[in-house]
């Protein structure tokens, strides 16, 4: 990648980070609160990409 | 609002995100086939990268600024479309390189099948049991912002582990994504059908790109 693709790439993922902080806080302040059930069927279904993804990468 | 069990809701709350879900879908399938069919454009015509990446720019420039102002009128469609086929020029020329590698092509189908894969059966899980993810979203901004951060990195150092984090990073933070969009349709979070597409459009270009990236690894490419 040439120099001003990179500057320009993380001038543009700067601004999506600045954007992106008070959006975060309000989520962490303000937001539903999950339950331990909840996060374990999240990490469940993460876990269930995860396989596959190194499925599909033993494939290749 | 925590609690993840189906949600009791009126008739008629049920029957406004069963229109929003059916318009995000039908809006979603034909963006992803217009993003494909630019792509296959972008191949053929050979488009160099810094081309490329304007194109991409200004996609997300579109999404980002020009989008929301016109979210709610028809416009809204035709701007989707254009941020979406701009990234899908914007791609082409990254998945012209992958097939000029030996094992390419089937790089780039396993890619696409695994990609459709992943949005299948998340999207069909929440779609089935109806959950609500919403409390995923703290963690998932904080998890972008540390993922930009680190592509912030990678862009100036030669780290061949650290982008492979990354994409593991994005596939799996993506796949978060697919849950809380969804969840946010299907309980009402999200009533506009523009901005419920450009979401799910965003998770699974983010999924393909990443997918990709991880298997081209993987291939020796």
């Amino acid at each position: 990648m040439d120099p001003w693709m990179k500057f320009v790439w993380a001038g543009l993922l700067g601004v999506f980070i600045w954007r992106m902080i008070p959006t975060a806080r309000h989520w962490l302040k303000n937001g539903p609160r999950g339950s331990s059930k909840e996060w374990m069927t999240t990490a469940m279904l993460l876990g269930g990409v995860v396989l596959f993804v190194l499925i599909l990468m033993k494939s290749v | 609002m925590a609690d993840s069990t189906p949600i009791s809701r009126s008739s008629e709350s049920i029957l406004a995100t069963n229109t929003v879900l059916r318009n995000t879908y039908a809006l979603l399938a034909m963006t992803l086939l217009f993003s494909a069919v630019m792509a296959v454009v972008s191949m053929s015509v050979g488009i160099p990268r810094g081309a490329a990446m304007i194109c991409t720019l200004a996609g997300i420039g579109i999404m980002m600024f020009v989008l929301p102002k016109f979210q709610n009128s028809t416009a809204g469609i035709g701007l989707v479309f254009l941020c979406t086929g701009l990234l899908g020029l914007g791609i082409g020329p990254m998945i012209a390189a992958y097939l000029s590698y030996p094992n390419g092509p089937a790089t780039v189908a396993t890619a696409m099948a695994g990609t459709g894969g992943i949005f299948l059966a998340l999207s069909g899980y929440v779609l089935t049991t109806k959950k609500d993810f919403s409390f995923m979203g703290g963690f998932l901004m904080v998890g972008l912002i540390v993922l930009f951060g680190a592509i912030i990195v990678s862009l100036f150092t030669a780290m061949p582990a650290l982008n492979m984090a990354i994409s593991a990073g994005m596939i799996l933070l993506m796949s978060g994504f697919l849950l809380f969009d969804t969840s946010r349709i299907i309980n009402g979070g999200e009533t506009n059908y523009i901005n419920a597409t450009v979401s799910l459009f965003i998770n699974i270009f983010n999924i393909f790109t990443s997918l990709l990236h991880l298997l081209g690894v993987m291939g020796d490419d």
